[in-house]
């Protein structure tokens, strides 16, 4: 029955890690290399924030105006919420992450050593070859960090269990009509793949979707939600409260990482052609076009008529395009809603208010 | 190029417009030769502002009238554009015409007619100055050419990859990105060999979209003239080490136009030349920007461009100097990694390694050496709402400027160019009790 299924949460997976001697990466988004992170024995857990908490200690650090999900997360590394790990790794994904990484190198130098790797923000044949390099750069570095030396075999061993997770988080959000969970154990389930070992979350996706359906869930307002991470989570049961459903995903910690297959014997050209094959992304440069034939495909896939924007207050990549792509979808019939949220903050009543309206609008 | 076109390009630029501009800058200097100061506590003005103004005038007149005559470029504020200008590209600077739009007070009501389109009040104030003046086609520059080619690196910040997303959507052109991998450190091979094959993607375009090929001798000399213009502004930025110093930083950020929008052209190396001469004149007559200099700081970060004025009369009545800035800075210190024999590697060298394309502790380090070399008493830092790559790392560079390097630092809020952030009283505050730390 889906609602046996147990998600494990963020501490009992860095536990159990632990307890079987592997380390652990914090890793902040977008796009981090979990495959070699793997390879070098190390579960990689993703830093969102975490939302809820206060910001003051990266406050210190970062001005008011960066936004609270690099402000948050420097407050919880101050605070020694990344202790355990033995590496930090800041993947560039803007200027926001790209201040973080280099204020943690330069000024705030936390015990675990702080990596970073640049990832381009095209998908061209250099882009590609590139991304390899940087990552071959990185994988040197994981080795003088951690005196741990993987084979090519143990890299591509790597890749093909993360590629089984990518396909596992494709097939789960595709299925999302057959897991009768409610729409925010739902998203704790595909979240698990921020900290879950690959092969753990694969099966735990699998026998989500093989269990059957507790009892037809009734019919639902399809809905797509574009974004970053759907946080406050506590949105998504406001959503279903008011009779919707999300039924396209176009949220940078799931829907657009969901990565493509690859092919080939080399382990870091693998790597690098699978980063860059997710959904266009705003923190890889997309285009206005790309990202709006994106949603437009899918909110028709969904059957959705209605887009919810979840946007992080500051947060440039997300809302440069807001403009063009309410007024793509509105060409096509969709209707738009754009949320500001900030990760700190629980959720705001008006919000709420918007959000159950919005809903009802599109019944 | 339509030849009515032509004909009105050269009737109203190269004839009309040329004569009438060289007329004003007579007049204006000779305006300027009968001041005894800028303003109440400065010095004498510069002479050769009439030369500027004559040169940006002429740059923003020939935009008018270019369409179908040139090409037009687009092209971010650090982008690699020697290639561009030896293919005879006319080249617009969005930044710099936002700044345009700030010192004139124009600023704000771009930045709203924006924000009435859908974009929000927390892009950087340069790309909703840009999007108002593309969506309303008004600008205090009479108007600007749409672009055949947008070019936009990413070795200042990532916002300038969305907003030139957003111009390539409006306008439709081609948008060539020029991907330059941040410097945390020290930049590696791969990263100096994914610029280099950019550049040469970017020339291929450049070329297609120009239909014309680049002549290599072209492009040197292009290179040449680039190399030459930013050697002359490193030495007129170097004047600011005397004391008193003869240039402040509030004149380098008007003075600094042509090395942005017009290195590689001859007309900008005779003017730096002229500005150089001229500085170097006022240094040995011991003239100083300032009628009394007491105290010199160093900025850091975009002018406040809707207040340069009044910050400039306020710091210069209680004898402050601002002798030096990273932010014009930048445009000077990369000369050594020029090679004009070597246009295209050079290209790659330089365009990877700007301030804004290195980590905080560059910075931090920048500012010591400037400090130094300037012997200046202290940093105001301008905490820049809209430019997050710039002001990210200000925080604890404050703290290290103060504490390790014995430096007093401020930071100011404000935003460059969006005056709803700045609060003038609370600067103001902030300000004198600094200055009284500083026992200015
Ligand atoms: S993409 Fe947006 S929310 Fe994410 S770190 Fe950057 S600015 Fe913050
Ligand atoms: S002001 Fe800052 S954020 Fe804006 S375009 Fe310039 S470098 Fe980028």
């Amino acid at each position: 029955m889906p609602n046996e299924i147990h998600v494990p949460s963020r501490r009992e997976a860095i536990r159990a890690q632990v307890q079987s001697g592997g380390g652990l990466a914090a890793v902040f988004p977008y796009h981090p290399p979990r495959a070699l992170l793997r390879a070098h024995g190390l579960l990689p857990v993703e830093v969102w924030g975490p939302p809820g908490r206060s910001s003051s200690r990266g406050d210190a650090h970062l001005q008011p105006y960066t936004c609270s999900l690099v402000r948050a997360g420097l407050s919880f590394l101050l605070e020694g919420g990344l202790d355990q790990a033995r590496v930090v790794l800041v993947p560039h994904g803007c200027d926001s992450l790209q201040g973080l990484g280099s204020v943690l190198l330069d000024f705030v130098k936390p015990a675990p050593p702080v990596l970073t790797c640049y990832l381009p923000r095209g998908d061209r044949a250099l882009d590609r070859a590139f991304l390899a390099d940087e990552l071959r750069e990185l994988d040197a570095r994981l080795a003088a960090a951690l005196g741990t030396r993987p084979d090519e075999a143990a890299l591509l061993a790597a890749v093909e269990r993360e590629e089984r997770a990518d396909q596992a988080l494709g097939e789960l959000l595709e299925g999302r009509a057959r897991v009768g969970l409610g729409e925010e154990a739902f998203y704790r389930l595909v979240r698990s793949r921020e900290y879950l070992p690959a092969e753990d979350f694969a099966a735990l996706a699998g026998r989500a979707l093989a269990a059957p359906a507790a009892s037809a869930r009734p019919a639902r307002t399809p809905l797509v939600v574009s974004g970053l991470v759907p946080e406050p989570m506590a949105l998504l049961s406001v959503l279903e409260a008011a009779g919707a459903t999300v039924t396209g995903d176009d949220l940078a910690c799931s829907g657009r990482r969901r990565y493509r297959p690859t092919q080939g014997p080399e382990p870091f050209a693998r790597m690098s052609e699978g980063m860059l094959s997710g959904p266009p992304d705003s923190t890889r440069g997309a285009s206005v076009e790309a990202r709006l034939q994106h949603l437009r495909q899918l909110a028709r896939a969904a059957g959705a008529r209605g887009v919810v924007f979840l946007t992080l207050k500051f947060c440039e990549p997300e809302l440069y395009y807001l403009p063009q792509l309410r007024e793509g979808l509105a060409q096509d019939g969709v209707r738009a809603l754009s949320l500001e949220v900030d990760l700190a903050e629980a959720l705001p009543a008006p919000l709420v208010t918007r959000l159950e309206a919005f809903v009802e609008t599109l019944r | 190029m339509s030849s009515l076109g032509a004909l009105r390009f050269h009737a109203s630029v190269s004839l009309l417009g040329r004569a009438a501009l060289r007329l004003d800058r007579l007049r204006t200097e000779h305006k300027l030769a009968r001041m005894k100061s800028a303003g109440p506590h400065l010095g004498p003005p510069l002479m050769t502002s009439g030369w500027l103004k004559e040169l940006i005038s002429r740059h923003y007149l020939t935009g008018r009238y270019v369409r179908g005559v040139r090409k037009v470029a687009w092209v971010t504020s650090g982008a690699p554009v020697e290639h561009l200008k030896a293919l005879g590209y006319y080249l617009m600077y969005p930044e710099n015409h936002g700044a345009v739009c700030g010192i004139r007070r124009w600023g704000e009501r771009q930045c709203l007619a924006a924000e009435d389109a859908g974009y929000s009040r927390d892009l950087c104030s340069y790309a909703r100055t840009d999007f108002g003046t593309v969506l309303s086609g008004q600008t205090p520059v009479g108007r600007l050419p749409p672009p055949d080619l947008l070019v936009c690196c990413n070795n200042i910040c990532q916002t300038v990859l969305y907003w030139y997303q957003v111009l390539a959507h409006h306008f439709q052109v081609p948008l060539v990105l020029i991907d330059t991998p941040f410097l945390y450190t020290e930049a590696r091979p791969h990263m100096l060999a994914f610029v280099r094959k950019q550049i040469d993607a970017a020339v291929e375009v450049a070329e297609r979209t120009a239909g014309r090929s680049l002549a290599p001798a072209r492009l040197e000399e292009v290179m040449r003239l680039s190399h030459e213009a930013i050697g002359l502004w490193l030495k007129i930025m170097q004047t600011g080490r005397n004391r008193p110093a003869p240039i402040t930083a509030f004149d380098e950020f008007i003075h600094m136009a042509p090395i942005v929008e017009m290195r590689g052209e001859e007309s900008t190396v005779a003017y730096y030349r002229a500005l150089l001469a001229e500085l170097e004149e006022r240094t040995r007559r011991g003239v100083g920007a300032l009628q009394a200099e007491r105290k010199r700081l160093l900025w850091d970060n975009l002018p406040i461009w809707y207040r340069l004025r009044p910050l400039s009369e306020s710091l210069a009545a209680r004898g402050v100097a601002l002798v030096a800035s990273t932010y014009t800075n930048a445009w000077g210190e990369l000369v050594e990694r020029i090679d004009p024999t070597r246009p295209l590697d050079s290209m790659a060298e330089v365009y990877l390694h700007p301030i804004l394309n290195r980590g905080t502790g560059h910075k931090l380090a920048t500012m010591a050496r400037m400090l130094k070399e300037y012997q200046a008493d202290g940093v105001l830092l301008h905490s820049d709402r809209s430019c997050k790559p710039y002001s990210v790392g200000q925080m604890d560079q404050q703290r290290r400027l103060a504490g390790e390097l014995g430096a007093p630092a401020l930071l100011l809020d404000a935003d460059h160019n969006d005056p709803r952030a700045y609060s003038e009283e609370q600067a103001e505050n902030r300000l004198q009790a600094f200055l009284e730390v500083l026992g200015a």
